[in-house]
This record gives C-alpha cells, structure tokens and sequence, in this order.
C-alpha cells in the first residue's frame, strides 16, 4: 500500500499548474505539442449547490404534448416501429422543461469566464431524477444562439439519454435533431425492461449526440446525470430492508470527470481538426478545475462519470484507502467489490462508495488520476499514486449521522450469461478499425440507412467487439446493457462483471464477447465509440430490434 | 528588458490598487483582479485562429497552371471541401475523386457555386500541372474543382495542420493513407468538420449542406437517412461458446 508523503501533498496543494505538468505535453492536429493552459492553482473552488453540484430538475404542470415529429425512419418503408401521430402519455407522467442556453461559466476564478452551452444554463445540466414506474417527458427547448460567438459546436440537439430503455423516436437518433428556437419532447418509460427487476436502472446520463458536432458539443457543456431510484435503491438510506440503504441526499453525488484546454488567456479550445479524440490538460469535477469537496466522516455514494470526449482514467484515493463499487454503467452490482483502483473510460459510470468514517477531522484525502495520456489513441502508462494527477480534495471538516449501509447483495442477476447462453442462435462480429484517415466498423462508414444488424426482440446475441492497430474504443451500444463473457479469452475483471453499456476495446484492453438482448422496443438504433471523435468521423452502426 | 518593465508596471498596478482606499471592486474576484491588472483579452476571434493555426498560406499551382496562395486564393470568404491525392493512386484515391465529384454533382446549382473543391497531391514532384490536368479531364471534373501541386515540405505541413495524419508513423509514411478524409470548411463561419471520402456520395453531399448552411436549415430526420437506399450488412457468423470462460469453469467445476 503506497501512502502519499508530505512533500508529495505540499506539491499537490501548492504546485499551480501542476495538472498540466503532470497530464504530459499534449499533441494537436499538428502532431506536435500544445502549448499548456495558463496554471491554475488546485483545490480553491468548493463543490456547492448551484456550483457544481448542479441543481435537481422539477417538475411543471402538464402540458398539451406535441405530435411526434416522425423523424425516426421506419425500417422497411412501410411499417412504423414507433408512435406516430399526437403522443399520448400515461396519465401520471410526469412533466419537465428544459431549456438549453448560454451560460458564461467560471472554470477557475483564475480564468476568464467562458461562454458554454449548458442545459438550463447549468454546468453540468441539471440533475433529472427519475423513479420507476413514474414516466416522464422532458421537452427541450434549443435556446443557443444562431450565431455563436466562439464557434465551437453547432447549435443544434439531438438528446440521448446513454443507457435508457426507450423508444427510437425519443433516443437521440443523430439526425433527429433541433434547431434554435425549435423544442422536442422525449418520453421516458421509467420501468425495467420485461418488468425484471434486475434491470432496474442507477446512474444514466443525458448528452448531445448530433450529426458532425457530437464531440464539440459535448464539450461545450451539454451533459447532465440522469439518475434512477426504485423500491430497491430507494434514495432514501434510512429505510431499509427490505431496501438497500445506499448513501442519499447530501451524500449521494455525481461527479463527472472532463479534460479541457485552454489558450493563453483562459479561453477554451477545441481543434476541430484534429479526430484522434480531443485531450485537454485541465482536470474539471462537475465542471470546475480541481475543486474541493468538503466531507463529513460517514459513507458517501460517488456516481462517477467519465464525461471526457477521450481521456481515460485510472482513479485511486490518496490515502490508500479502498472504493466499494457498487455499479457499473446503469446497473448495480449484485455485490460490491473492493477495489483500490478502478479504470473508467469515455461515457463509463462506476459508482463507489467511499467511507471517511476512519478519518480525522481536517484531513485531507484526494482522488488520484494515475493514467497518463497525451493523445487520443491510447493511455500513455499507469504511473504512480504520487505521480498521479489529484482530481478532487475531499476536505473531512464534520462528523453526521450515517444510517446508510454497504449491503453484500446489490441488484441479484436472475437472469444472467447461464439462463441466456443457452438461447443465443446468433454470433456477430464487428472490428473497430481506423482506415484512410478514419473511423469504420467491418470496413464501413456509418450510414445512415445502412443496417449492420437486426436482431430478434428477446432473442439474446452474442457479439464480438475488436480493434485493430492499437486504437483504443470505448464501444457504446443504445438501449440495451450485456454482459462481458470474455476479454482476449479470459474471464472479464472483476469490475466487468455486472452489466455494461459501454466498454472499453483495442491496445491493451484487446476484444471482448459480450452477451446481449434487446428486449420490448423495436426499430432502429446506433452503436458506436464514445470517443466522440471518432464518433463524429462515422465510427458508428446502427441495428433494427425486429418484432 | 522591456518584460522587467512590464513586470514593474504590473507590480505597480497591483500594489496602488491594494493600497489605495476601500472601493466596491475591493471584493472583486481573483479573475476579476488578474483580468484589470493587464489589459483584458476577449475570447479569441475563432475565425483568425484557425486561419493562423491551420489555414497555412502556401504557395500551390492549380493544374490549369496558376500559381496560387492556399489561405488568399483558395479558401478565403469561401466554402472548401478539401481532400489529399496523387494521380497515380492506385487505392482509394480514384474512388474518393469519384465520391467527390458525385456530391458535387449532386449539390443544388447554388450550393454547388458555394463550394469549391480542392484536391492537394501527395507526390508533387510526379504530379506536375500537366499531369494533374490529365487527371481531372480522366474523371471529368469541371469548374469550381482545382487539383494543386506545390513544394513538398509545405504540402505535408498543411496535410498535418487539417488533420490528414496518422499518430502511427509507419501509417503516417504510406500516402494512400491520407486519401481517405475531405475536411469541410466554412471559413467565414469557422465552421470546420471531416467526413471520410469513402463514405456514399449522398452522405458527403449531404456533410457539404450542413457545412454551407446554418443549423437551423440543415436537413434532418428520415429525409435526410432516406436519401440512400435501405441497406443491410449483417455480420452473421456461427455461434461459438467454447470459448466462454464462464462456461469452461462451470463445466470444470461439475
């Protein structure tokens, strides 16, 4: 167990602009370095209701709902795979609003305000919470200015919520998209797939995912959590059993990790030429360059996302002490696992809950970045917790009551590999590979009437996912989570053996076997990588869920 | 010596605003602080700075024999779909020269006067003007394309600026590499994307729109997927679960 020394904490406190010089100088389009952002001094800016931790989104009276735009296409030209005509809803749906807008947000107070594009002007958007069994529908309305000022991203929607069982029509296909000045309705059923309550949802998140301007977009701020409770995981720590007792309230948060870069008087940068996968070399927690979190000595629920268009990471705390993580993607876990380190790729969750029970007051404990990487192909090399780039302080400044619980059993798997396996009649492969300059799946360019596959509803599948030539791929397939059987053979780790719906492929995380079933929704589909560049040049597919 | 005197007066700055009277802006914040004591930049001119940083102004000879600037002559106040070639390409290149040509074709009579087509060669010294006028009568390209030849060095600069490179260097060295993409650009707009040129015409035909027109014209939903045709490509294969270490164990196990 490797313990931080003094020096090393003196380094990380005081050392401005010490993320920069740890994150290893950056290529651009050029191949050759970026300069750094101007230094920023870590750990000044607190993680607060309203600044950074964003707002939950509440409800509006009902309201009349809009016909369904029919912008989904049906798959063979005749018969429609989804609502046509007014929507109706169930009638204890519940109903939102939200408006995306301009927001001059303050990364850093060393750093000029920047003019982002954030849901409801929040960065990150707005927290959408939903409970199953009460629908919703969410009209966004596409406030961004026609003419945009910085130029970076187009301003235009298409809303994916990453992870939700939904319609096509409401899943964010990447030409169903809206203008300024136009809004769009997406419903969200909120229940299990099939009813199974292992299916039941945790933490999904919501994101641009328009044609060409995915990754710009994204990166200008539109990303919010898109969390889940139910009768199991509650959101309420004192009422268990028969519920889990997970962390709640003040103590269950949402942190997303996000890379950007910065010119050399604190404006934002993207390089729209550059489609190896955008990195940046500022570290931002929900938005904020190295914040600090104040602790009180209890457990905490940390739903961890990595927003980032490309970087990876490797996180760890400071002190050495273990994450219990109890989900991974969408899902809880069936049973926790200890770990002391964990990987998350681009659109990856893992959910972990961290106990500083143990801890004194006034300590000071950090989450750790030790992956370095320097372009978008690949992680550089694990390095060492003091080498590590510290993400967020956690400051232990009180003591309160924990009536929370880390429970052996999570979310039982009733239906898992030994129940499906042997049902699977079909087998697909699909390689991830970069050709002339860009991104194809089989040899192929993403088109948009082009079907790579069309699996049976309920009929689960297995497919291989490959890459070749040392590209890394985070591989993100659309309204249905599987199961990993095997990466390059071998049995997947130990924090890949729940559910997921994005994986991390190719370098030195080789291929997988996953196991798959698209249940209830029918039609049309993406999948694709989630390295939003490589997205955005085509690295996509589509499949159509038949009846 | 003139960054000691900038020193000084910052210091200056700096010290007669602590140490003058209270005033409301004494609660500034630090950005607020640090942005008054120099004089505050905006955010860049995007424009200015992709010109700068990847709009390099090379000097290039069409292959009907003018020699031209690439920033001043070429892209400047317009719309560009720019691709890299040689005419000796045996791989992708004829195949992207022809998806290109079949976009354009397709462009409506305005848009196709709004976008100029600029093919750059990878191998200028066998790609002479005459040779490339060669290729574009082969493939029938017509007005608003210019095929461009120019010193080497300065094309491979350029060719790494938009992003036609490869991180791996053995790639990086193989030309027929770099036919794959057109990068897309709107120069006034600043608005710069990349589409591969292997990708069906229709779909760079319909990228070449979205780059021309504002987003809130730019065609969506099922008629802009409907323009192709249905297709199917199924990656079927047989079922193999004897590579399944859950399965392999199980069995161990009983």
């Amino acid at each position: 167990m490797y313990y931080l020394s003094r020096r090393d904490l003196l380094r990380w406190g005081i050392a401005s602009g010490g993320a920069a010089a740890l994150a290893g100088a950056l290529r651009n389009s050029r191949g050759d370095s970026l300069p750094s952002s101007p230094p920023t001094t870590p750990f000044v800016l607190e993680l607060l209701p309203g600044r950074g931790i964003p707002p939950v989104k509440q409800t509006v009276a009902p309201f009349p709902t809009l016909r369904d735009t029919g912008d989904t296409v049906n798959p063979d030209g005749t018969k429609p795979f989804h609502v046509s005509g007014p929507r109706t809803v169930p009638k204890n749906t519940a109903f939102y609003k939200i408006h995306t807008r301009e927001v001059a947000h303050t990364f850093h107070p060393q750093l000029p305000p920047n003019q982002l594009w954030g849901y409801d002007g929040s960065i990150p958007g707005p927290t959408i919470v939903s409970r199953s069994g009460t629908p919703q529908l969410v009209r966004f309305f596409n406030d961004l200015p026609q003419n945009d000022p910085v130029g970076i991203g187009e301003p235009i929607n298409a809303i994916h919520r990453h992870g939700g069982f939904q319609a096509p029509e409401d899943d964010g296909y990447p030409l169903d998209t809206f203008s300024s000045g136009q809004s769009r309705d997406y419903f969200y059923p909120n229940r299990p797939d099939e009813g199974l309550q292992q299916n039941e949802h945790s933490t999904l998140w919501y994101h641009d995912h328009s044609i060409d301007v995915t990754g710009p977009n994204v990166y200008r701020g539109l990303a919010g959590f898109y969390p889940n409770f139910n009768s199991l995981d509650t959101g309420n720590e004192s009422d268990y059993p028969p519920a889990l007792g997970l962390p709640s309230g003040e103590f269950d948060i949402g942190l997303v990790l996000q890379d950007r870069q910065f010119d050399k008087n604190g404006f934002l940068i993207f390089d729209s030429f550059d489609h190896n996968g955008f990195i940046g070399d500022k570290f931002l927690v929900n938005g904020l360059i190295q914040p600090y979190l104040q602790v009180a000595r209890r457990k905490y629920r940390f739903r961890v996302l990595n927003g980032s268009n490309a970087r990876i990471y490797e996180l760890a705390l400071s002190n050495g002490q273990d994450f219990a993580a109890i989900a991974t993607d969408s899902h809880l876990l069936e049973h926790p696992v200890w770990v002391k380190r964990f990987r998350i790729g681009p659109a990856e969750r893992v959910e972990v809950i961290v106990d500083f029970s143990h801890t004194s007051l006034k300590d000071e404990i950090f989450l750790v970045n030790r992956l370095r990487q320097t372009d978008g192909r690949k992680p550089d090399e694990l390095v060492s917790l003091s080498q590590g780039t510290p993400l967020l302080k956690f400051k232990v400044n009180r003591d309160a009551n924990d009536k929370s619980r880390v429970p052996n059993t999570l979310l039982p798997v009733t239906e898992g590999p030994l129940q499906l396996l042997p049902k699977v009649k079909v087998q697909r492969r699909f390689e991830f590979e970069r050709s002339h300059g860009a991104w194809v799946i089989n040899g192929e360019f993403f088109d948009e009437n082009r079907i790579n596959a069309k699996p049976k509803r309920g009929v689960p599948e297995i497919w291989i996912l490959e890459s070749g030539g040392g590209w890394v791929h985070p591989v993100h397939i659309h309204l249905s989570e599987f199961f990993i059987l095997s990466r390059d053979g071998a049995s997947p780790l130990p924090l890949e053996q729940g559910r997921k719906d994005t994986v991390l492929i190719g370098g030195d995380f080789g291929s997988v076997m996953i196991l798959i079933k698209f249940a209830e929704f029918t039609g049309r589909y993406v999948f694709h990588c989630h390295n939003i560049e490589h997205e955005d040049m085509r690295m996509m597919g589509q499949f159509e869920v038949q009846p | 010596m003139s960054f000691i005197w900038v020193l000084a007066l910052l210091l200056t700055l700096v010290t007669s605003r602590s140490s003058g009277p209270p005033r409301t802006s004494a609660r500034a914040s630090a950005s607020e602080r640090i942005r008054s004591a120099a004089a505050v930049p905006g955010p860049p001119d995007r424009v200015a700075l992709i010109r700068e940083e990847h709009l390099l102004n090379i000097k290039l000879t069409t292959h009907e024999g003018r020699v031209v600037r690439f920033y001043d002559d070429l892209v400047k106040g317009k719309t560009v779909a720019i691709n890299f070639m040689f005419a000796n390409c045996r791989e992708g290149c004829s195949v992207a020269t022809e998806h290109l040509l079949e976009a354009q074709r397709a462009l409506s009579e305005r848009m196709r006067r709004d976008v100029t087509f600029l093919s750059i060669s990878l191998e200028p010294e066998q790609d002479t003007p005459d040779v490339l006028r060669g290729y574009a009568r082969a493939h029938g390209t017509g007005p608003g394309w210019y095929f461009l030849t120019g010193k080497r060095n300065d094309i491979e600069l350029l060719r790494r600026k938009l992003g036609a490179y490869d991180l791996d260097p053995v790639v990086d060295a193989d030309p027929t590499q770099h036919s794959g993409i057109v990068i897309l650009g709107n120069e006034p707009k600043g608005r710069w994307k990349a589409i591969s040129a292997l990708s069906k015409p229709v779909r760079i035909r319909q990228a070449i729109e979205r780059t021309i027109l504002p987003p809130n014209e730019w065609p969506s939903g099922a008629a802009v997927v409907a323009e192709a045709p249905y297709a199917e490509n199924e990656a079927v294969e047989p079922v193999d679960l004897s590579r399944i270490p859950l399965l392999r164990s199980t069995e161990d196990g009983h």
